[in-house]
């Protein structure tokens, strides 16, 4: 069954991306909402503290997390949302995308409002794009020539140049928040940090009280333009592990996100409670400076012969309780043009030839191998696999935050021989995966990997407003560093949540049904038991 | 006595100075916190502005003052998290950590005390025996082990208490249990040599051979005596339970300082953990510098040493 779900997961992928226009499509309007009267009080046992600026999509910051809590309290024009990478439609009832690629026309619902009342209006979505000031703000207002209000409830965005992926990272949530439309007047009224504390939004659930890092109390609102079925949402930040699960366990959390490896099991055994193990970020071994003619790693074979000695269906079952995914590429099939590549072997005979062949028949020593921070047992497996073919290395680890900056000062912050097992989960394109990691002066990747043949296909996929050439480009790109073993896809990671017994659903995937995001949406579908 | 207390004084501001000193280093150690405030794709020009707008490309004494500035108007800067002032989300969980070791502190001297002044009276038998095991036992345990133990069987076995949260009394019980139970140990262990000691002394021995009844020696003459140095301790104890309840906060997740001070430490929020870190400052100092100024009073040997 495991296996059937991604499976079932890319179909559905492959046909939405095929409905879905790239350029000069129209999206469909949703169906008029049932009325449904919402009752009952769901929990949500959130795994960290919950930060208060997650609550203002203004400043999203680019990663997963405020995904869940924008979901709740806020609607964007277009979104992701179950299988519809970014076109769903939301607070627009549809868009319309120029065929040049050169603008963009929403048309709002009808008498549609934000929680104080007042309706969401073009002006609001104008302040909102304007003032918006997260990620990738640089890219979309570097592109954008002038927001447009047609009408009371049209607006039109214009590009200086052509814009192919304006629709995918406008309305893919965990990439930028720049179409979660807010009250401008209000906005203005508290400011941003008055505004964090009282977010009022146009989303399915209304903020009634907040306890700053630990608590959200939420209301359902009767104004939205679907129907919510539960009255009362809270959400409640608890770091332990330990203590989620037993809150889960005594009925006091509903939901609960992340269950580590040693909890698996005693989820799993209890009948009441249904795992949830939602696919999340794939894993790589990266090699800075490999083209260093010093380096081991210049050799190809010594790369292709690293992935042959790795692992992978021991590390996603020690790590992940075996549900995870074993994929070929490095980057999450659930994005725009992604490969699809068949899963590296396992051949520790094969590696030592080619050790051999390179010459290196007794191994070389790896200065440090270095795993994202905290997944240091994940680095730990990969120095023990590594010594099969003779590869000495040891386990660095670092705090988080040095972790990243240390990434960030490129090839200098790696020196001598080292690997960095990597691992990511963005949404919306494979380019926004290859830009941050690969693109020689990428954010993350900088100066670490620069391969100049590569980066000017790269350079040609950016200038093209050709889809086909652009998908043909990416998959080659993608192909080419599989090939060479640039990068040496692990595996891929789940997300694992748990469902307690009193939220109506048959199977986990009715409550975590999407693949854009590994958090339980869209809210106001969830169901309470009888 | 009033030059005493000016000394004493000037001993705290020099004991805050030095603390607000270590705690601004310290913070600014562990790295930029500009790359966990901006977004993953920054580049250096937006981390350049977040750097400016948190004044965090001014000098360290530019921003030492700021901070000491920020200290004496009592707002103690704003928190790059949560964008609210410190002394605000301070006062907002102080009250929850004031319930906490109230709680823990009133557990400890129920448990503590009592065991203790048995062990010194019945030195050497069982009761003793077992208030040994006690105290080893709430010395050796973890907190953090004991609260999980207690969430298992307690709220998952027995079904008795809710897991975390704040609430009524059955939310206080379990994370109360598990930071009473430590400083209890300690005060077991106080108790009894604090007993021991007074027993041992002329006047007990008077009042025994002047043939005074055996529950008055102890209840009267011994344990009044004996209980000084212990209360002194469980209100050092009460002001630690307020602000360093750390690992117990986050288990129960119960919002209270030591939580706050966890989410200042994993987000480098410098503002939030240097606020929380001084406010425990001024709170231990305040502290001892009543118990120095009480001990003056009562005792004055203490006040002419020089």
């Amino acid at each position: 069954m495991r296996a059937i779900i991604p499976l079932l997961q890319m179909t559905m992928l492959l046909v939405v991306l095929a409905v879905t226009p790239a350029a000069g499509g129209t999206s469909t309007p949703s169906p008029a909402p049932q009325k449904v009267v919402p009752k009952g009080k769901m929990v949500l046992a959130w795994h960290v503290n919950i930060a208060s600026r997650w609550l203002d999509p203004q400043e999203h910051d680019g990663t997963a997390s405020p995904d869940n809590f924008t979901t709740a309290l806020h609607d964007a024009l277009i979104k992701n949302n179950r299988e519809t990478l970014y076109d769903h439609p939301a607070l627009a009832e549809r868009y319309e995308f120029a065929k040049d690629a050169k603008s963009a026309t929403f048309w709002l619902r009808p008498g549609i409002t934000f929680h104080n009342g007042e309706p969401v209006t073009p002006a609001d979505v104008k302040f909102t794009f304007e003032n918006y000031r997260g990620a990738k703000a640089d890219v979309l207002k570097g592109k954008t020539e002038r927001v447009e209000i047609v009408d009371d409830r049209t607006i039109r965005f214009v590009f200086k140049e052509p814009f192919l992926d304006f629709p995918l990272i406008f309305g893919t949530a965990n990439v930028s928040g720049a179409g979660w439309v807010v009250p401008a007047k209000y906005y203005q009224q508290v400011g941003p940090d008055g505004y964090k504390q009282k977010p009022i939004g146009a989303g399915p659930y209304k903020l009634v009280r907040q306890e700053p890092g630990t608590k959200l109390e939420m209301e359902a609102f009767e104004g939205y333009y679907r129907p919510v079925h539960v009255k009362q949402f809270v959400m409640v930040g608890v770091p332990e592990a330990a203590t989620r699960v037993a809150m889960l366990e005594r009925g006091e959390a509903d939901i609960i996100y992340l269950v580590p490896g040693e909890l698996i099991e005693r989820v799993q055994k209890n009948r009441k409670l249904m795992l949830a193990p939602v696919l999340s970020g794939s894993w790589w071994l990266d090699f800075p400076g490999f083209q260093d003619p010093k380096s081991p790693f210049r050799d190809k074979r010594v790369r292709e012969a690293v992935s042959l000695v790795i692992d992978r269906e021991a590390m996603n079952e020690a790590e992940a309780g075996g549900m995870g995914r074993i994929s070929g590429n490095w980057i999450n099939n659930d994005v725009q043009y992604a490969l699809e590549w068949p899963a590296f072997k396992r051949n520790v005979e094969r590696a030592k030839q080619l050790m051999q062949e390179a010459g290196y028949p007794n191994g070389f020593t790896v200065d440090w191998v270095t795993p994202v921070p905290a997944y240091y047992s994940r680095g730990e497996r990969i120095i023990a696999q590594l010594q099969e073919i003779g590869i000495r290395a040891r386990l660095q680890v670092m705090e988080r935050g040095v972790f990243l900056q240390r990434l960030q000062g490129g090839l200098k912050e790696w020196p001598g021989v080292q690997i960095i097992l990597n691992g990511s989960r963005i949404g919306g394109s494979w380019a926004n995966w290859y830009e941050a990691f690969f693109k020689c002066g990428g954010f993350s990747s900088r100066d670490r990997i620069c391969v100049q043949e590569v980066d000017a296909k790269f350079a040609r996929y950016e200038a093209s407003i050709d889809p086909e050439e652009r998908e043909r480009l990416a998959k080659e790109i993608q192909r080419e560093i599989l090939e060479n073993y640039y990068f040496v896809p692990v595996f891929r990671h789940a997300f694992v949540n748990a469902i307690g017994p009193k939220i109506a659903a048959q199977t986990w995937q009715e409550i975590f049904p999407t693949i854009t995001t590994g958090y339980a949406f869209p809210w106001e579908d969830i169901k309470l038991k009888e | 006595m009033h030059q005493f207390i000016v000394r004493r004084c000037l001993y705290s501001l020099v004991t805050i100075f030095i603390l607000s000193l270590t705690i601004f280093t310290v913070v600014r150690l562990t790295g930029d916190p500009a790359l966990l405030m901006a977004e993953p794709g920054a580049r250096p020009e937006d981390l350049e502005r977040v750097r400016m707008q948190w004044g965090l490309d001014r000098p360290w004494p530019m921003q030492y003052l700021s901070f000491m500035q920020n200290v004496i108007t009592g707002e103690l800067g704003k928190s790059f998290n949560y964008r609210l002032p410190v002394s605000e989300l301070y006062l907002q969980r102080l009250p929850n950590s004031l319930q906490l070791a109230l709680a823990a502190t009133l557990i400890s001297i129920l448990v503590g005390v009592p065991a203790g002044i048995l062990s010194a009276v019945r030195v050497n038998t069982w009761w003793d025996y077992v208030g040994t095991v006690i105290a080893l036992l709430g010395l050796s345990i973890p907190g953090f082990w004991l609260g999980l133990v207690l969430i298992l069987v307690f709220s998952v076995w027995l079904e008795w208490l809710p897991t975390s949260g704040t609430g009524d009394w059955r939310h206080l019980m379990m994370p109360a249990v598990a930071l009473g139970w430590y400083f209890a140990a300690s005060l077991l262990r106080l108790s009894r040599s604090s007993m021991l000691e007074v027993l041992r002394s002329d006047y007990i021995k008077l009042a025994r051979l002047k043939g005074v009844p055996e529950f008055v020696v102890i209840g009267m003459h011994g344990f009044k005596n004996a209980l000084i140095p212990v209360l002194t301790l469980a209100g050092v104890n009460l002001v630690v339970m307020v602000n360093a309840a750390v690992i117990i906060e986050v288990i129960f997740a119960w919002p209270g300082i030591g939580r706050l001070l966890y989410e200042g430490i994993f987000q480098r929020d410098f503002p939030l953990v240097q606020g929380v870190v001084v406010m425990a400052g001024f709170m231990i100092v305040g502290v001892n510098l009543l118990v120095d100024i009480l001990y003056a009073y009562i005792d004055p040997r203490i006040r002419l040493t020089k």
